[in-house]
């Protein structure tokens, strides 16, 4: 188990290492010198307490994105919906505070909020666990498409009953200050979001390691068949699954329309479903993993962002970084199985001898 | 209603082309879930190669050849290295889209207004496209479109009838069969997948240089994904393919129609997008019975 971990760590560190100096070299096409283009992304981040705080900021929504993937993976479910999952959420997010902001107090307003965004986000993917466990439908494809689908929902509610009443953009009204959620550190825009997405972290956690349903999701993960004969009913933990899924990356929603952005605007954090994947494979589907995984994206985001501001890099090196980093993390994953059976191997010749 | 019906042809080609590439790819037992990266590399490399070339041929070759490196690089990591098939292909998703903007970047600069090409152009066939109605529907199209018409048919014959066929079905439903007679399982499905990205950068390309004539990085939007589902839904069968792309094609000409006259207070134009999407849902769900391919998505790991 320790070999195992170590590893993980050394394969995975080394990934993240060559992802970034992949998309360095490809700087080299633009005839930006790659070394100090990365200089200014690791000094910028650290330049002072807002931008640092923004690194977190930035990992919120991806620390939900992420567990969203990581919890169906470990019933061998994919969920690849979560990005449609967050629309959801982040519109009733918006629909709600906008609703609850003058007629509530603001902590039973976010409240609220919060428990209904979870809903429907969890609703919206627990109908691709229904129609897996009762149709037999490939929760892929279904997860998939229901994305374009809350994307269109999303569009239309900003042009019609959400649109601000101004009337010019695709965007709501600002949201009253009652229902922003507070900053935890002031001057930075770090907010109490951030905490609830660690404690979603090690709550997903203890859900899956330490209960009894934690271990029947594993079980129909790792082997259906098996699970089912035992006496577990693998059709109605599809659906649960999926409602935990979809709950998880619908809470981003509420995180980012009431902690960062305090409004809904049209195509908003378009990329946070796919990076969520790239996280949960990275921290090797641990929810703890995960923590820091999407840390590690989202000083990528906030550095890369700076880093296009300074030197005139485009925006989109982001997007290369994660998706080389990504493809050498599933390259390490294969290291790893070699590494693995060797050692068996030399375990095995050692017992011979 | 006679431009509806032609538009649908034409809007059907890129999906089909990527569809007839997945069902082969698919009956060789790969799901090749990078087939969204390959659409996006296709448009974005047939743009490039046609605007810098003005040769809307060199766009269609850069487009193969883009297409088949994703391919390439997909094929490797999941055939040789084993890797899984779902987690690559988002991989491969999210590199792409990286990619082609940055690239798109480091060409082109910030442009002040978009670029364009002028899209391929239709090629009437002779007399045939006189006959009225369905002359104006069949055959008023471009070279693309009656290339693809040829190759489903072409694609069905090949799987079924021949030899080659065989091999490539077996390597999907019975790859230790295919072993023993000595033939390379992995070596059967890369090239199924290699096929993937030629048939896949076209297609990609189609859009950036068949249709629209520019490129931007949301160009495919999902297209590649619905060809994905298509193979599905037409159950792993050229034949299945063809009718689920019509259907697809009339759902997209049909949004664009409902789109171009504007202004519908009955319906919203974003019920009209999301038309192929929920189509694709209903029918994933419908369908009863499947004829999957044994051995999909499994790595094929020969026993010593």
């Amino acid at each position: 188990m320790h070999a195992k971990l170590k590893d993980l760590l050394i394969t995975n560190i080394l990934a993240i290492v060559l992802g970034i100096i992949a998309s360095g070299l490809m700087l080299l096409f633009l005839g930006k010198n790659p070394v100090s283009a990365y200089a200014v992304l690791i000094t910028s981040v650290v330049r002072d307490g807002y931008t640092f705080a923004d690194i977190f900021v930035k990992a919120t929504p991806l620390m939900f994105t992420a567990l969203a993937f990581a919890f169906t993976y470990k019933a061998n479910l994919y969920n690849i919906g979560a990005q449609g999952q967050f629309y959801i959420g982040a519109v009733i997010a918006a629909a709600g505070s906008l609703f609850f902001q003058n007629i509530l107090p603001s902590g039973l307003a976010l409240i609220i909020t919060l428990l209904l965004t979870i809903v429907g986000g969890g609703l919206w993917g627990a109908f691709i666990g229904f129609v897996k466990a009762r149709y037999n439908s490939n929760e892929f494809l279904v997860s998939m498409m229901s994305t374009y689908v809350a994307l269109a929902i999303m569009n239309y509610l900003l042009r019609t009953f959400l649109m601000e009443t101004k009337g010019e953009y695709p965007q709501t009204d600002a949201l009253a200050a009652s229902v922003w959620l507070p900053r935890i550190i002031p001057g930075t825009r770090l907010h109490i979001g951030f905490v609830l997405a660690v404690l979603a972290c090690i709550g997903v956690w203890i859900l899956l390691y330490k209960t009894p349903l934690g271990y029947r999701i594993r079980a129909v993960g790792y082997n259906s068949r098996a699970a089912s004969m035992s006496g577990i009913n693998a059709k109605k933990l599809y659906v649960l699954a999926f409602f935990i899924s979809g709950a998880l990356a619908g809470a981003a929603g509420f995180t980012e329309v009431n902690g960062v952005q305090h409004m809904l605007v049209q195509g908003f954090n378009s990329d946070i479903g796919a990076a969520g994947i790239g996280i949960a494979i990275l921290a090797n589907g641990s929810p703890i993993g995960i923590i820091f995984a999407a840390t590690l994206f989202g000083a990528l985001k906030v550095g890369g962002t700076i880093m296009g501001q300074m030197s005139g890099i485009p925006s989109s090196i982001i997007e290369l970084m994660q998706g080389f980093v990504m493809v050498f993390v599933i390259l390490a994953y294969f290291v790893r199985t070699r590494l693995e059976n060797n050692r068996e191997k030399r375990k095995l010749q050692k017992a011979a001898v | 209603m006679i431009n509806l019906l032609s538009r649908t042809i034409m809007m059907g080609t890129p999906l089909l082309f990527g569809a007839i590439a997945e069902v082969i790819a698919e009956r060789a037992g790969v799901m090749v879930t990078a087939i969204e990266g390959i659409f996006l590399m296709g448009a974005w490399a047939g743009f490039v190669g046609g605007y810098l070339s003005g040769s809307l041929t060199v766009g269609f070759i850069s487009a193969i050849l883009a297409g088949l490196l994703v391919a390439a690089l997909y094929g490797w990591i999941c055939i040789y290295l084993k890797q899984h098939q779902v987690v690559t292909g988002v991989a491969m998703n999210i590199l792409t889209v990286g990619l082609s903007a940055f690239l798109y970047r480091v060409i082109f600069g910030v442009p002040i207004t978009p670029l364009t090409v002028n899209p391929l152009a239709t090629i009437p066939i002779p007399l045939l496209s006189q006959i009225p109605v369905i002359g104006q529907i069949l055959f008023n199209q471009n070279i693309l479109t009656y290339a693809i018409y040829l190759l489903a048919p072409l694609s069905y014959f090949m799987l079924y009838k021949t030899s080659v066929g065989l091999t490539i079905r077996s390597a999907g439903e019975n790859p230790e069969a295919v072993d023993v007679a000595g033939i390379n399982v992995l070596t059967v499905r890369f090239i199924t997948v290699l096929l993937a990205g030629v048939m896949g950068g076209v297609a990609g390309a189609f859009y950036s240089i068949g249709f629209l004539g520019m490129f931007s990085t949301n160009i495919i939007g999902g297209r590649g994904w619905i060809a994905f589902a298509i193979c599905f839904l037409g159950n792993w069968n050229p034949k299945g393919a063809v009718i689920g792309t019509l259907a697809f094609g009339f759902a997209e000409a049909i949004a664009i129609y409902m789109q171009s006259i504007g202004n519908n207070a009955l319906f919203p134009n974003e019920l009209f997008i999301a038309i192929p999407y929920i189509m694709t849902i209903i029918l994933t769900v419908s369908r009863k019975s499947f004829s999957v391919p044994a051995k999909l998505g499994v790595p094929y790991i020969k026993e010593n």
